[in-house]
C-alpha cells in the first residue's frame, strides 16, 4: 500500500505544480505551456503507476496499454480525467468484491454423451469421436473427413480405417478411396526404388554394391519404415514391412556401421521383430554414436519393460525426467516415478 | 466391323460401358436378357469414353440384335478448324443460366427439373442451343466468365473453362444420338449416367416408355471414381482452402452426375433395382417410390449343377477371386489377404480370374504388390477364363469389392457348390446369410467381412478351408439358396412382366 500512496502524492505535487507555474509564471507564453504539459504528463504517468498497482490482477493485464490508457486519460482531460481514473478504480474494486460474495448456483447435469468424452489430450481424439458419431449430420462427418486430407497419414490412416464399416456409404467409399491414395503414393514409390535396385545391382554388382544401390536399399527401408510408421499396415503385412525394412538396414548398416539413425531405427524393426537382445544392442549402438538419449531411452525403457525388467524401466524413466523436451512422454515419466 | 441395323426393333436397350465391349457381371446380364426373348427384336446403343478403350467385343450379338450402334462421347473434342465467330442465341443461354441457377442448393428440385427438361430439347438438333455456340460464342463465355467469378472457388479460370467444356458437350453428342434413332417400341436403359440420360430424352420427345434396370448405383460409382481421381486438380492454395470442402471442380462432377440421375429418374417407370437397400438408395437420388420394385439376378442351374460332380473328395487350398482387375473390386486387399493365409496355409493358392485390360496400371499395381509381399509362387494372375472350368478347382469364391450389387459370381459358385468369403457390400450379407427368416434357415453360405479389411478376410477363408464339415455346410446351404431364390427362370418371369406392360402402354401411346 506504501508504493502506490507514494506514487500518488508524487502525482498530486505534480499535478499542483503543473498548474500553479501557470498562475506563478507569464500565463501567456509558450514555455508556461510547455511547462505545464510536461508537469502534467509526469503527474499523469504517475497517477496511472499508482493506479495500476491498485487495480484488481485481473484488470492490470496486459501492463503496458492499461497503463498508457489511464496515463492518456488524465494528460487528455486535465482534472476530470484525474478525477475519472481514480472513481474507475474505486468502482472496478467493488465490483470485484460484490462477485466474490454471489451465491452459488445449481446446475442440471448433461446428459451424458459419449461422442462427446475425450479420451486423452491429443488433438485428434476429438475428431475420431465427432467421425465415430452416426448420429451427427451427413454433410459435417464429410467435412470432418475431408479435411483429413491436410492431416498426416500416421494420424489420418488409423481414423479412416475406423470408418471403413460406418453405416453409410458414402463415408465408407471416401475414407476407403482416402486410405488408398495414402497407400498407393507409398507403394508406387516402393516399386520405383526396387526397379532402380535391380538397375542398380546390374550395373554394380551384388557383391560390391556401389552408390545407386545403396541409396535404393536405403531408400526401400525408408519406405517400407513409413508403411510401419504410418500405420498402414496391420497383422501380417506389418510384419512383412517390418522384416523387409529390417533387411535393407542390415544391408545399409553393413556399408555404413556409425549411421546412428539408421542404428535407431534398426533397434525399432527388430524390437518390432520381438528380438530383444539384438534390438537391446542397436540401442546402445545409436546411443554410443552420439544419438541425444531422449530419443534413444524411451524405447531403451519399453524394450526393459518388454523384458519384463521392471527395474530398469524405472531407472530410464527416472533418468528422462531430467529432461524437459519430452512434453508428450511427461505423463508416463510421471506415472513411473510415483510408483 | 460391320453391324447389323434395322428401322425398327421392339425393345432399345441403353447400354453404358458394358455389354457387349466389357465382360462382367452386368454385361452378363444383358447376354441373358437379350437371349431369354428371343419373340422381341432388340436394338444396342452402345456409349463409351473413347474408341481406343474399347477393342472387340467380348460378347457374340444375339441372333435377335437387329440394330447396334455406337458412339463415343470422349472422341473428336478437339478441332484443328478455326471457329468463325458467334453470339449465340440470348435467350437460350439466358435459359441456360437460369437453369445453372436453380441447380443451387435450396431451391426446389421440381423447378430445377422443369427448367432442365426445357434446356434439354434445346439442345436437340435443330435446338436454338447448338453445340457450336456452346464452344465457341460469346454467349457461352460471358456466362462461364460470370459463373467463375460468381461461384468458383478454385482460383484457376483455366481448369474451370475446360471442366465445364468437357462436361457439358457429351450432351449434345446424345442428343444428337437421341434425334437419330430408330424407331423403337421400349427403351431399356441399364444405367442412370449418360445412357440414362439419352433414355430420358427419347422418352421426352418421342413418348416412348423408358425401364430402367440400375445394377450399381450409377451416381454412387461415379462417386468412387471422383473420390479416388488424382486428374482432378485442386489448385487452391494454403489461405484459400477451406480444408473441410472437396475441391471445387470434383464437387462439379459430383452435381452433374446426380442431376443426370435426377433426369432419368424423372422420365423412367418403372425403375428397378436388384435388391432393397439400392431400391432405397434410388429413392433417396430422387426416384418416386411408387415407380421402384426389385427383381434379383438369376442364373441358368443346369449350366453350373453338373460341376458339382467334377469336384475332388477334399476341397482344393484355392481362393479364386472371378472380377475385371480394376479398383472397384479391390484385388489389393485379396493379395494383401493371401500373405496371412499363406503364412497359416502354405499349400494355400490365390487365383485372380478376370481380364486385366480395363485398367492396366492397377493391373500393375497389383502384380507389383505381389512381388513385394513375396507372393509370386502363391498368387497367380488367369487373365478371363471359362466359370465352368474354374469351379470344380477351387475352395472358396471371393469377393473384396468395395461396392457391389447382386454379383452373379457368388450365385454361380453356390451353384457349383463353392461357398464364398465376401465384403459386406451391396446384397452380399442377405446372399451369404439370407434375408428373412426362411431364407436364414437355410444356413450360412460362407463369411461377410468388413471392406479393405485384409486380415479379416484372411481369417475367414482359413477358418472355413481348415473345417472340413463346416465348409460342406456352408456349401449346401449355398445350393439351396440358389435354387430356391435366384434361378433365371424367377428373374426372366418377372422381367417378360414388365416388357409386356411398357409394349402395351407403347402401343396405347401410338
Amino acid at each position: 500500500m506504501l508504493l502506490p500512496s507514494k506514487f500518488g502524492l508524487y502525482a498530486l505535487t505534480l499535478e499542483l505544480s503543473a498548474w500553479s507555474a501557470g498562475a506563478l509564471l507569464d500565463s501567456q507564453s509558450d514555455s508556461t505551456l510547455l511547462w505545464y504539459l510536461v508537469l502534467h504528463g509526469a503527474a499523469s504517468l504517475l497517477l496511472a503507476s499508482a493506479a495500476i498497482l491498485l487495480l484488481p490482477p485481473a484488470f492490470a493485464r496486459p501492463r503496458r496499454p492499461v497503463l498508457l490508457l489511464m496515463a492518456g486519460c488524465s494528460f487528455a482531460v486535465p482534472i476530470f480525467g484525474f478525477v475519472g481514473v481514480l472513481a474507475g478504480i474505486v468502482i472496478l474494486r467493488t465490483y470485484r468484491y460484490r462477485e466474490k460474495i454471489a451465491p452459488f448456483e445449481s446446475t442440471q447435469l448433461p446428459e451424458f454423451d459419449p461422442h462427446q468424452h475425450t479420451t486423452g489430450g491429443f488433438r485428434q481424439s476429438g475428431l475420431r469421436s465427432f467421425l465415430g458419431n452416426t448420429k451427427a449430420p451427413m454433410a459435417s462427418r464429410l467435412g470432418a473427413l475431408v479435411a483429413l486430407q491436410y492431416v498426416s497419414g500416421r494420424v489420418s490412416s488409423p481414423l479412416l480405417r475406423d470408418v471403413l464399416t460406418d453405416p453409410s456409404e458414402d463415408i465408407r467409399l471416401l475414407a476407403y478411396g482416402m486410405l488408398d491414395n495414402q497407400e498407393k503414393r507409398i507403394n508406387q514409390a516402393i516399386d520405383e526404388e526396387l526397379r532402380s535396385l535391380a538397375e542398380g545391382v546390374k550395373l554394380e554388382g551384388e557383391a560390391q554394391p556401389g552408390p545407386q544401390t545403396l541409396a535404393a536399399v536405403r531408400r526401400l527401408s525408408d519406405l517400407y519404415w513409413e508403411l510401419i510408421y504410418q500405420e498402414m499396415v496391420q497383422g501380417d503385412l506389418r510384419t512383412h514391412a517390418v522384416a523387409e525394412s529390417s533387411r535393407y538396414c542390415d544391408i545399409v548398416l553393413r556399408h555404413a556401421p556409425d549411421d546412428a539413425a539408421i542404428n535407431l531405427r534398426q533397434g525399432r524393426l527388430l524390437h518390432a521383430l520381438n528380438q530383444l537382445e539384438k534390438a537391446e544392442a542397436a540401442y546402445f549402438r545409436a546411443l554410443g554414436l552420439g544419438l541425444p538419449s531422449t530419443r534413444v531411452l524411451p524405447y531403451l525403457a519399453e524394450l526393459r519393460f518388454d523384458q519384463g525388467d521392471f527395474v530398469g524401466a524405472r531407472y530410464l524413466m527416472s533418468e528422462l525426467s531430467q529432461w524437459s523436451s519430452l512434453p508428450r512422454l511427461r505423463p508416463v515419466i510421471e506415472y513411473w516415478k510415483a510408483q | 466391323m460391320s453391324f447389323p441395323t434395322a428401322p425398327e426393333a421392339d425393345i432399345a436397350l441403353l447400354l453404358e460401358g458394358t455389354f457387349p465391349y466389357v465382360s462382367g457381371g452386368v454385361s452378363s446380364w444383358v447376354n441373358q436378357i437379350v437371349r431369354a426373348y428371343p419373340e422381341y427384336s432388340f436394338a444396342l446403343i452402345f456409349l463409351g469414353s473413347r474408341r481406343e478403350d474399347y477393342k472387340d467385343f467380348k460378347y457374340e450379338l444375339p441372333a435377335n440384335v437387329v440394330h447396334f450402334e455406337e458412339h463415343f462421347l470422349y472422341d473428336d473434342l478437339a478441332s484443328n478448324e478455326k471457329p468463325p465467330p458467334r453470339t449465340g442465341n440470348r435467350e437460350a443461354f439466358a435459359a441456360a443460366a437460369k437453369l445453372h441457377e436453380k441447380f443451387l442448393p435450396g431451391t426446389p428440385q421440381g423447378d430445377a427439373m422443369q427448367a432442365f427438361k426445357e434446356v434439354a430439347h434445346a439442345m436437340m438438333p435443330g435446338g436454338k442451343l447448338t453445340l457450336d455456340d456452346f464452344l465457341h460464342s460469346e454467349r457461352a463465355w460471358e456466362i462461364v466468365c460470370e459463373r467463375y467469378r460468381k461461384y468458383c472457388t478454385d482460383p484457376s479460370f483455366v481448369d474451370f473453362f475446360w471442366t465445364v467444356r468437357i462436361m457439358h458437350t457429351p450432351l449434345w453428342k446424345l442428343a444428337g444420338v437421341a434425334h437419330r434413332l430408330p424407331k423403337v417400341k421400349v427403351l431399356h436403359s441399364i444405367s442412370t449416367g449418360y445412357a440414362g440420360f439419352l433414355g430420358a430424352l427419347i422418352q421426352q420427345t418421342r413418348g416412348t416408355p423408358l425401364i430402367l434396370s440400375e445394377h450399381g448405383i450409377y451416381t454412387k460409382e461415379r462417386k468412387i471414381d471422383l473420390f479416388k481421381s488424382e486428374w482432378i486438380r485442386d489448385n487452391r492454395n494454403v489461405f484459400q482452402r477451406d480444408p473441410s470442402e472437396l475441391s471445387y471442380f470434383r464437387q462439379m462432377w459430383i452435381h452433374f452426375f446426380e442431376w443426370l440421375g435426377r433426369f432419368c429418374y424423372d422420365a423412367a417407370d418403372p425403375i428397378i433395382a436388384l435388391y432393397e437397400q439400392n431400391r432405397l438408395r434410388q429413392v433417396a437420388d430422387g426416384a418416386l417410390s411408387e415407380r421402384t420394385f426389385n427383381i434379383p439376378n438369376g442364373i441358368n442351374l443346369q449350366r453350373f449343377a453338373p460341376l458339382r460332380a467334377l469336384r475332388p473328395a477334399a476341397v482344393p487350398p484355392v481362393l479364386c477371386l472371378i472380377g475385371r482387375v480394376v479398383p472397384i473390386k479391390d484385388i489389393k486387399t485379396f493379395i494383401r489377404a493371401m500373405r496371412r493365409v499363406v503364412n497359416h496355409l502354405p499349400e494355400a493358392e490365390g487365383w485372380i480370374a478376370g481380364p486385366e485390360d480395363e485398367d492396366p496400371s492397377y493391373a500393375q499395381d497389383c502384380r507389383n504388390l505381389v512381388h513385394s509381399l513375396g507372393l509370386q509362387d502363391h498368387v497367380k494372375f488367369l487373365g478371363f477364363q471359362k466359370i465352368e472350368n474354374l469351379m470344380p478347382k477351387i475352395g472358396l469364391t471371393i469377393l473384396s469389392s468395395i461396392s457391389e450389387a447382386l454379383p452373379l459370381v457368388i450365385l454361380e459358385g453356390y451353384a457349383a457348390g463353392v461357398p464364398t468369403i465376401s465384403t459386406d457390400v451391396g446384397s452380399c450379407r442377405q446372399l451369404i446369410e439370407g434375408l428373412e427368416s426362411e431364407d436364414r434357415a437355410l444356413g450360412v453360405s460362407g463369411a461377410v467381412v468388413n471392406i479393405a479389411d485384409p486380415q479379416a478376410l484372411a481369417d475367414a477363408a482359413i477358418a472355413l478351408l481348415r473345417d472340413e464339415a463346416r465348409w460342406h455346410a456352408a456349401s449346401q446351404a449355398g445350393i439351396a439358396r440358389v435354387e430356391r431364390y435366384y434361378t433365371d427362370v424367377l428373374m426372366f418371369g418377372l422381367y417378360r412382366d414388365v416388357y409386356e406392360k411398357a409394349l402395351a402402354r407403347s402401343a396405347q401411346g401410338s
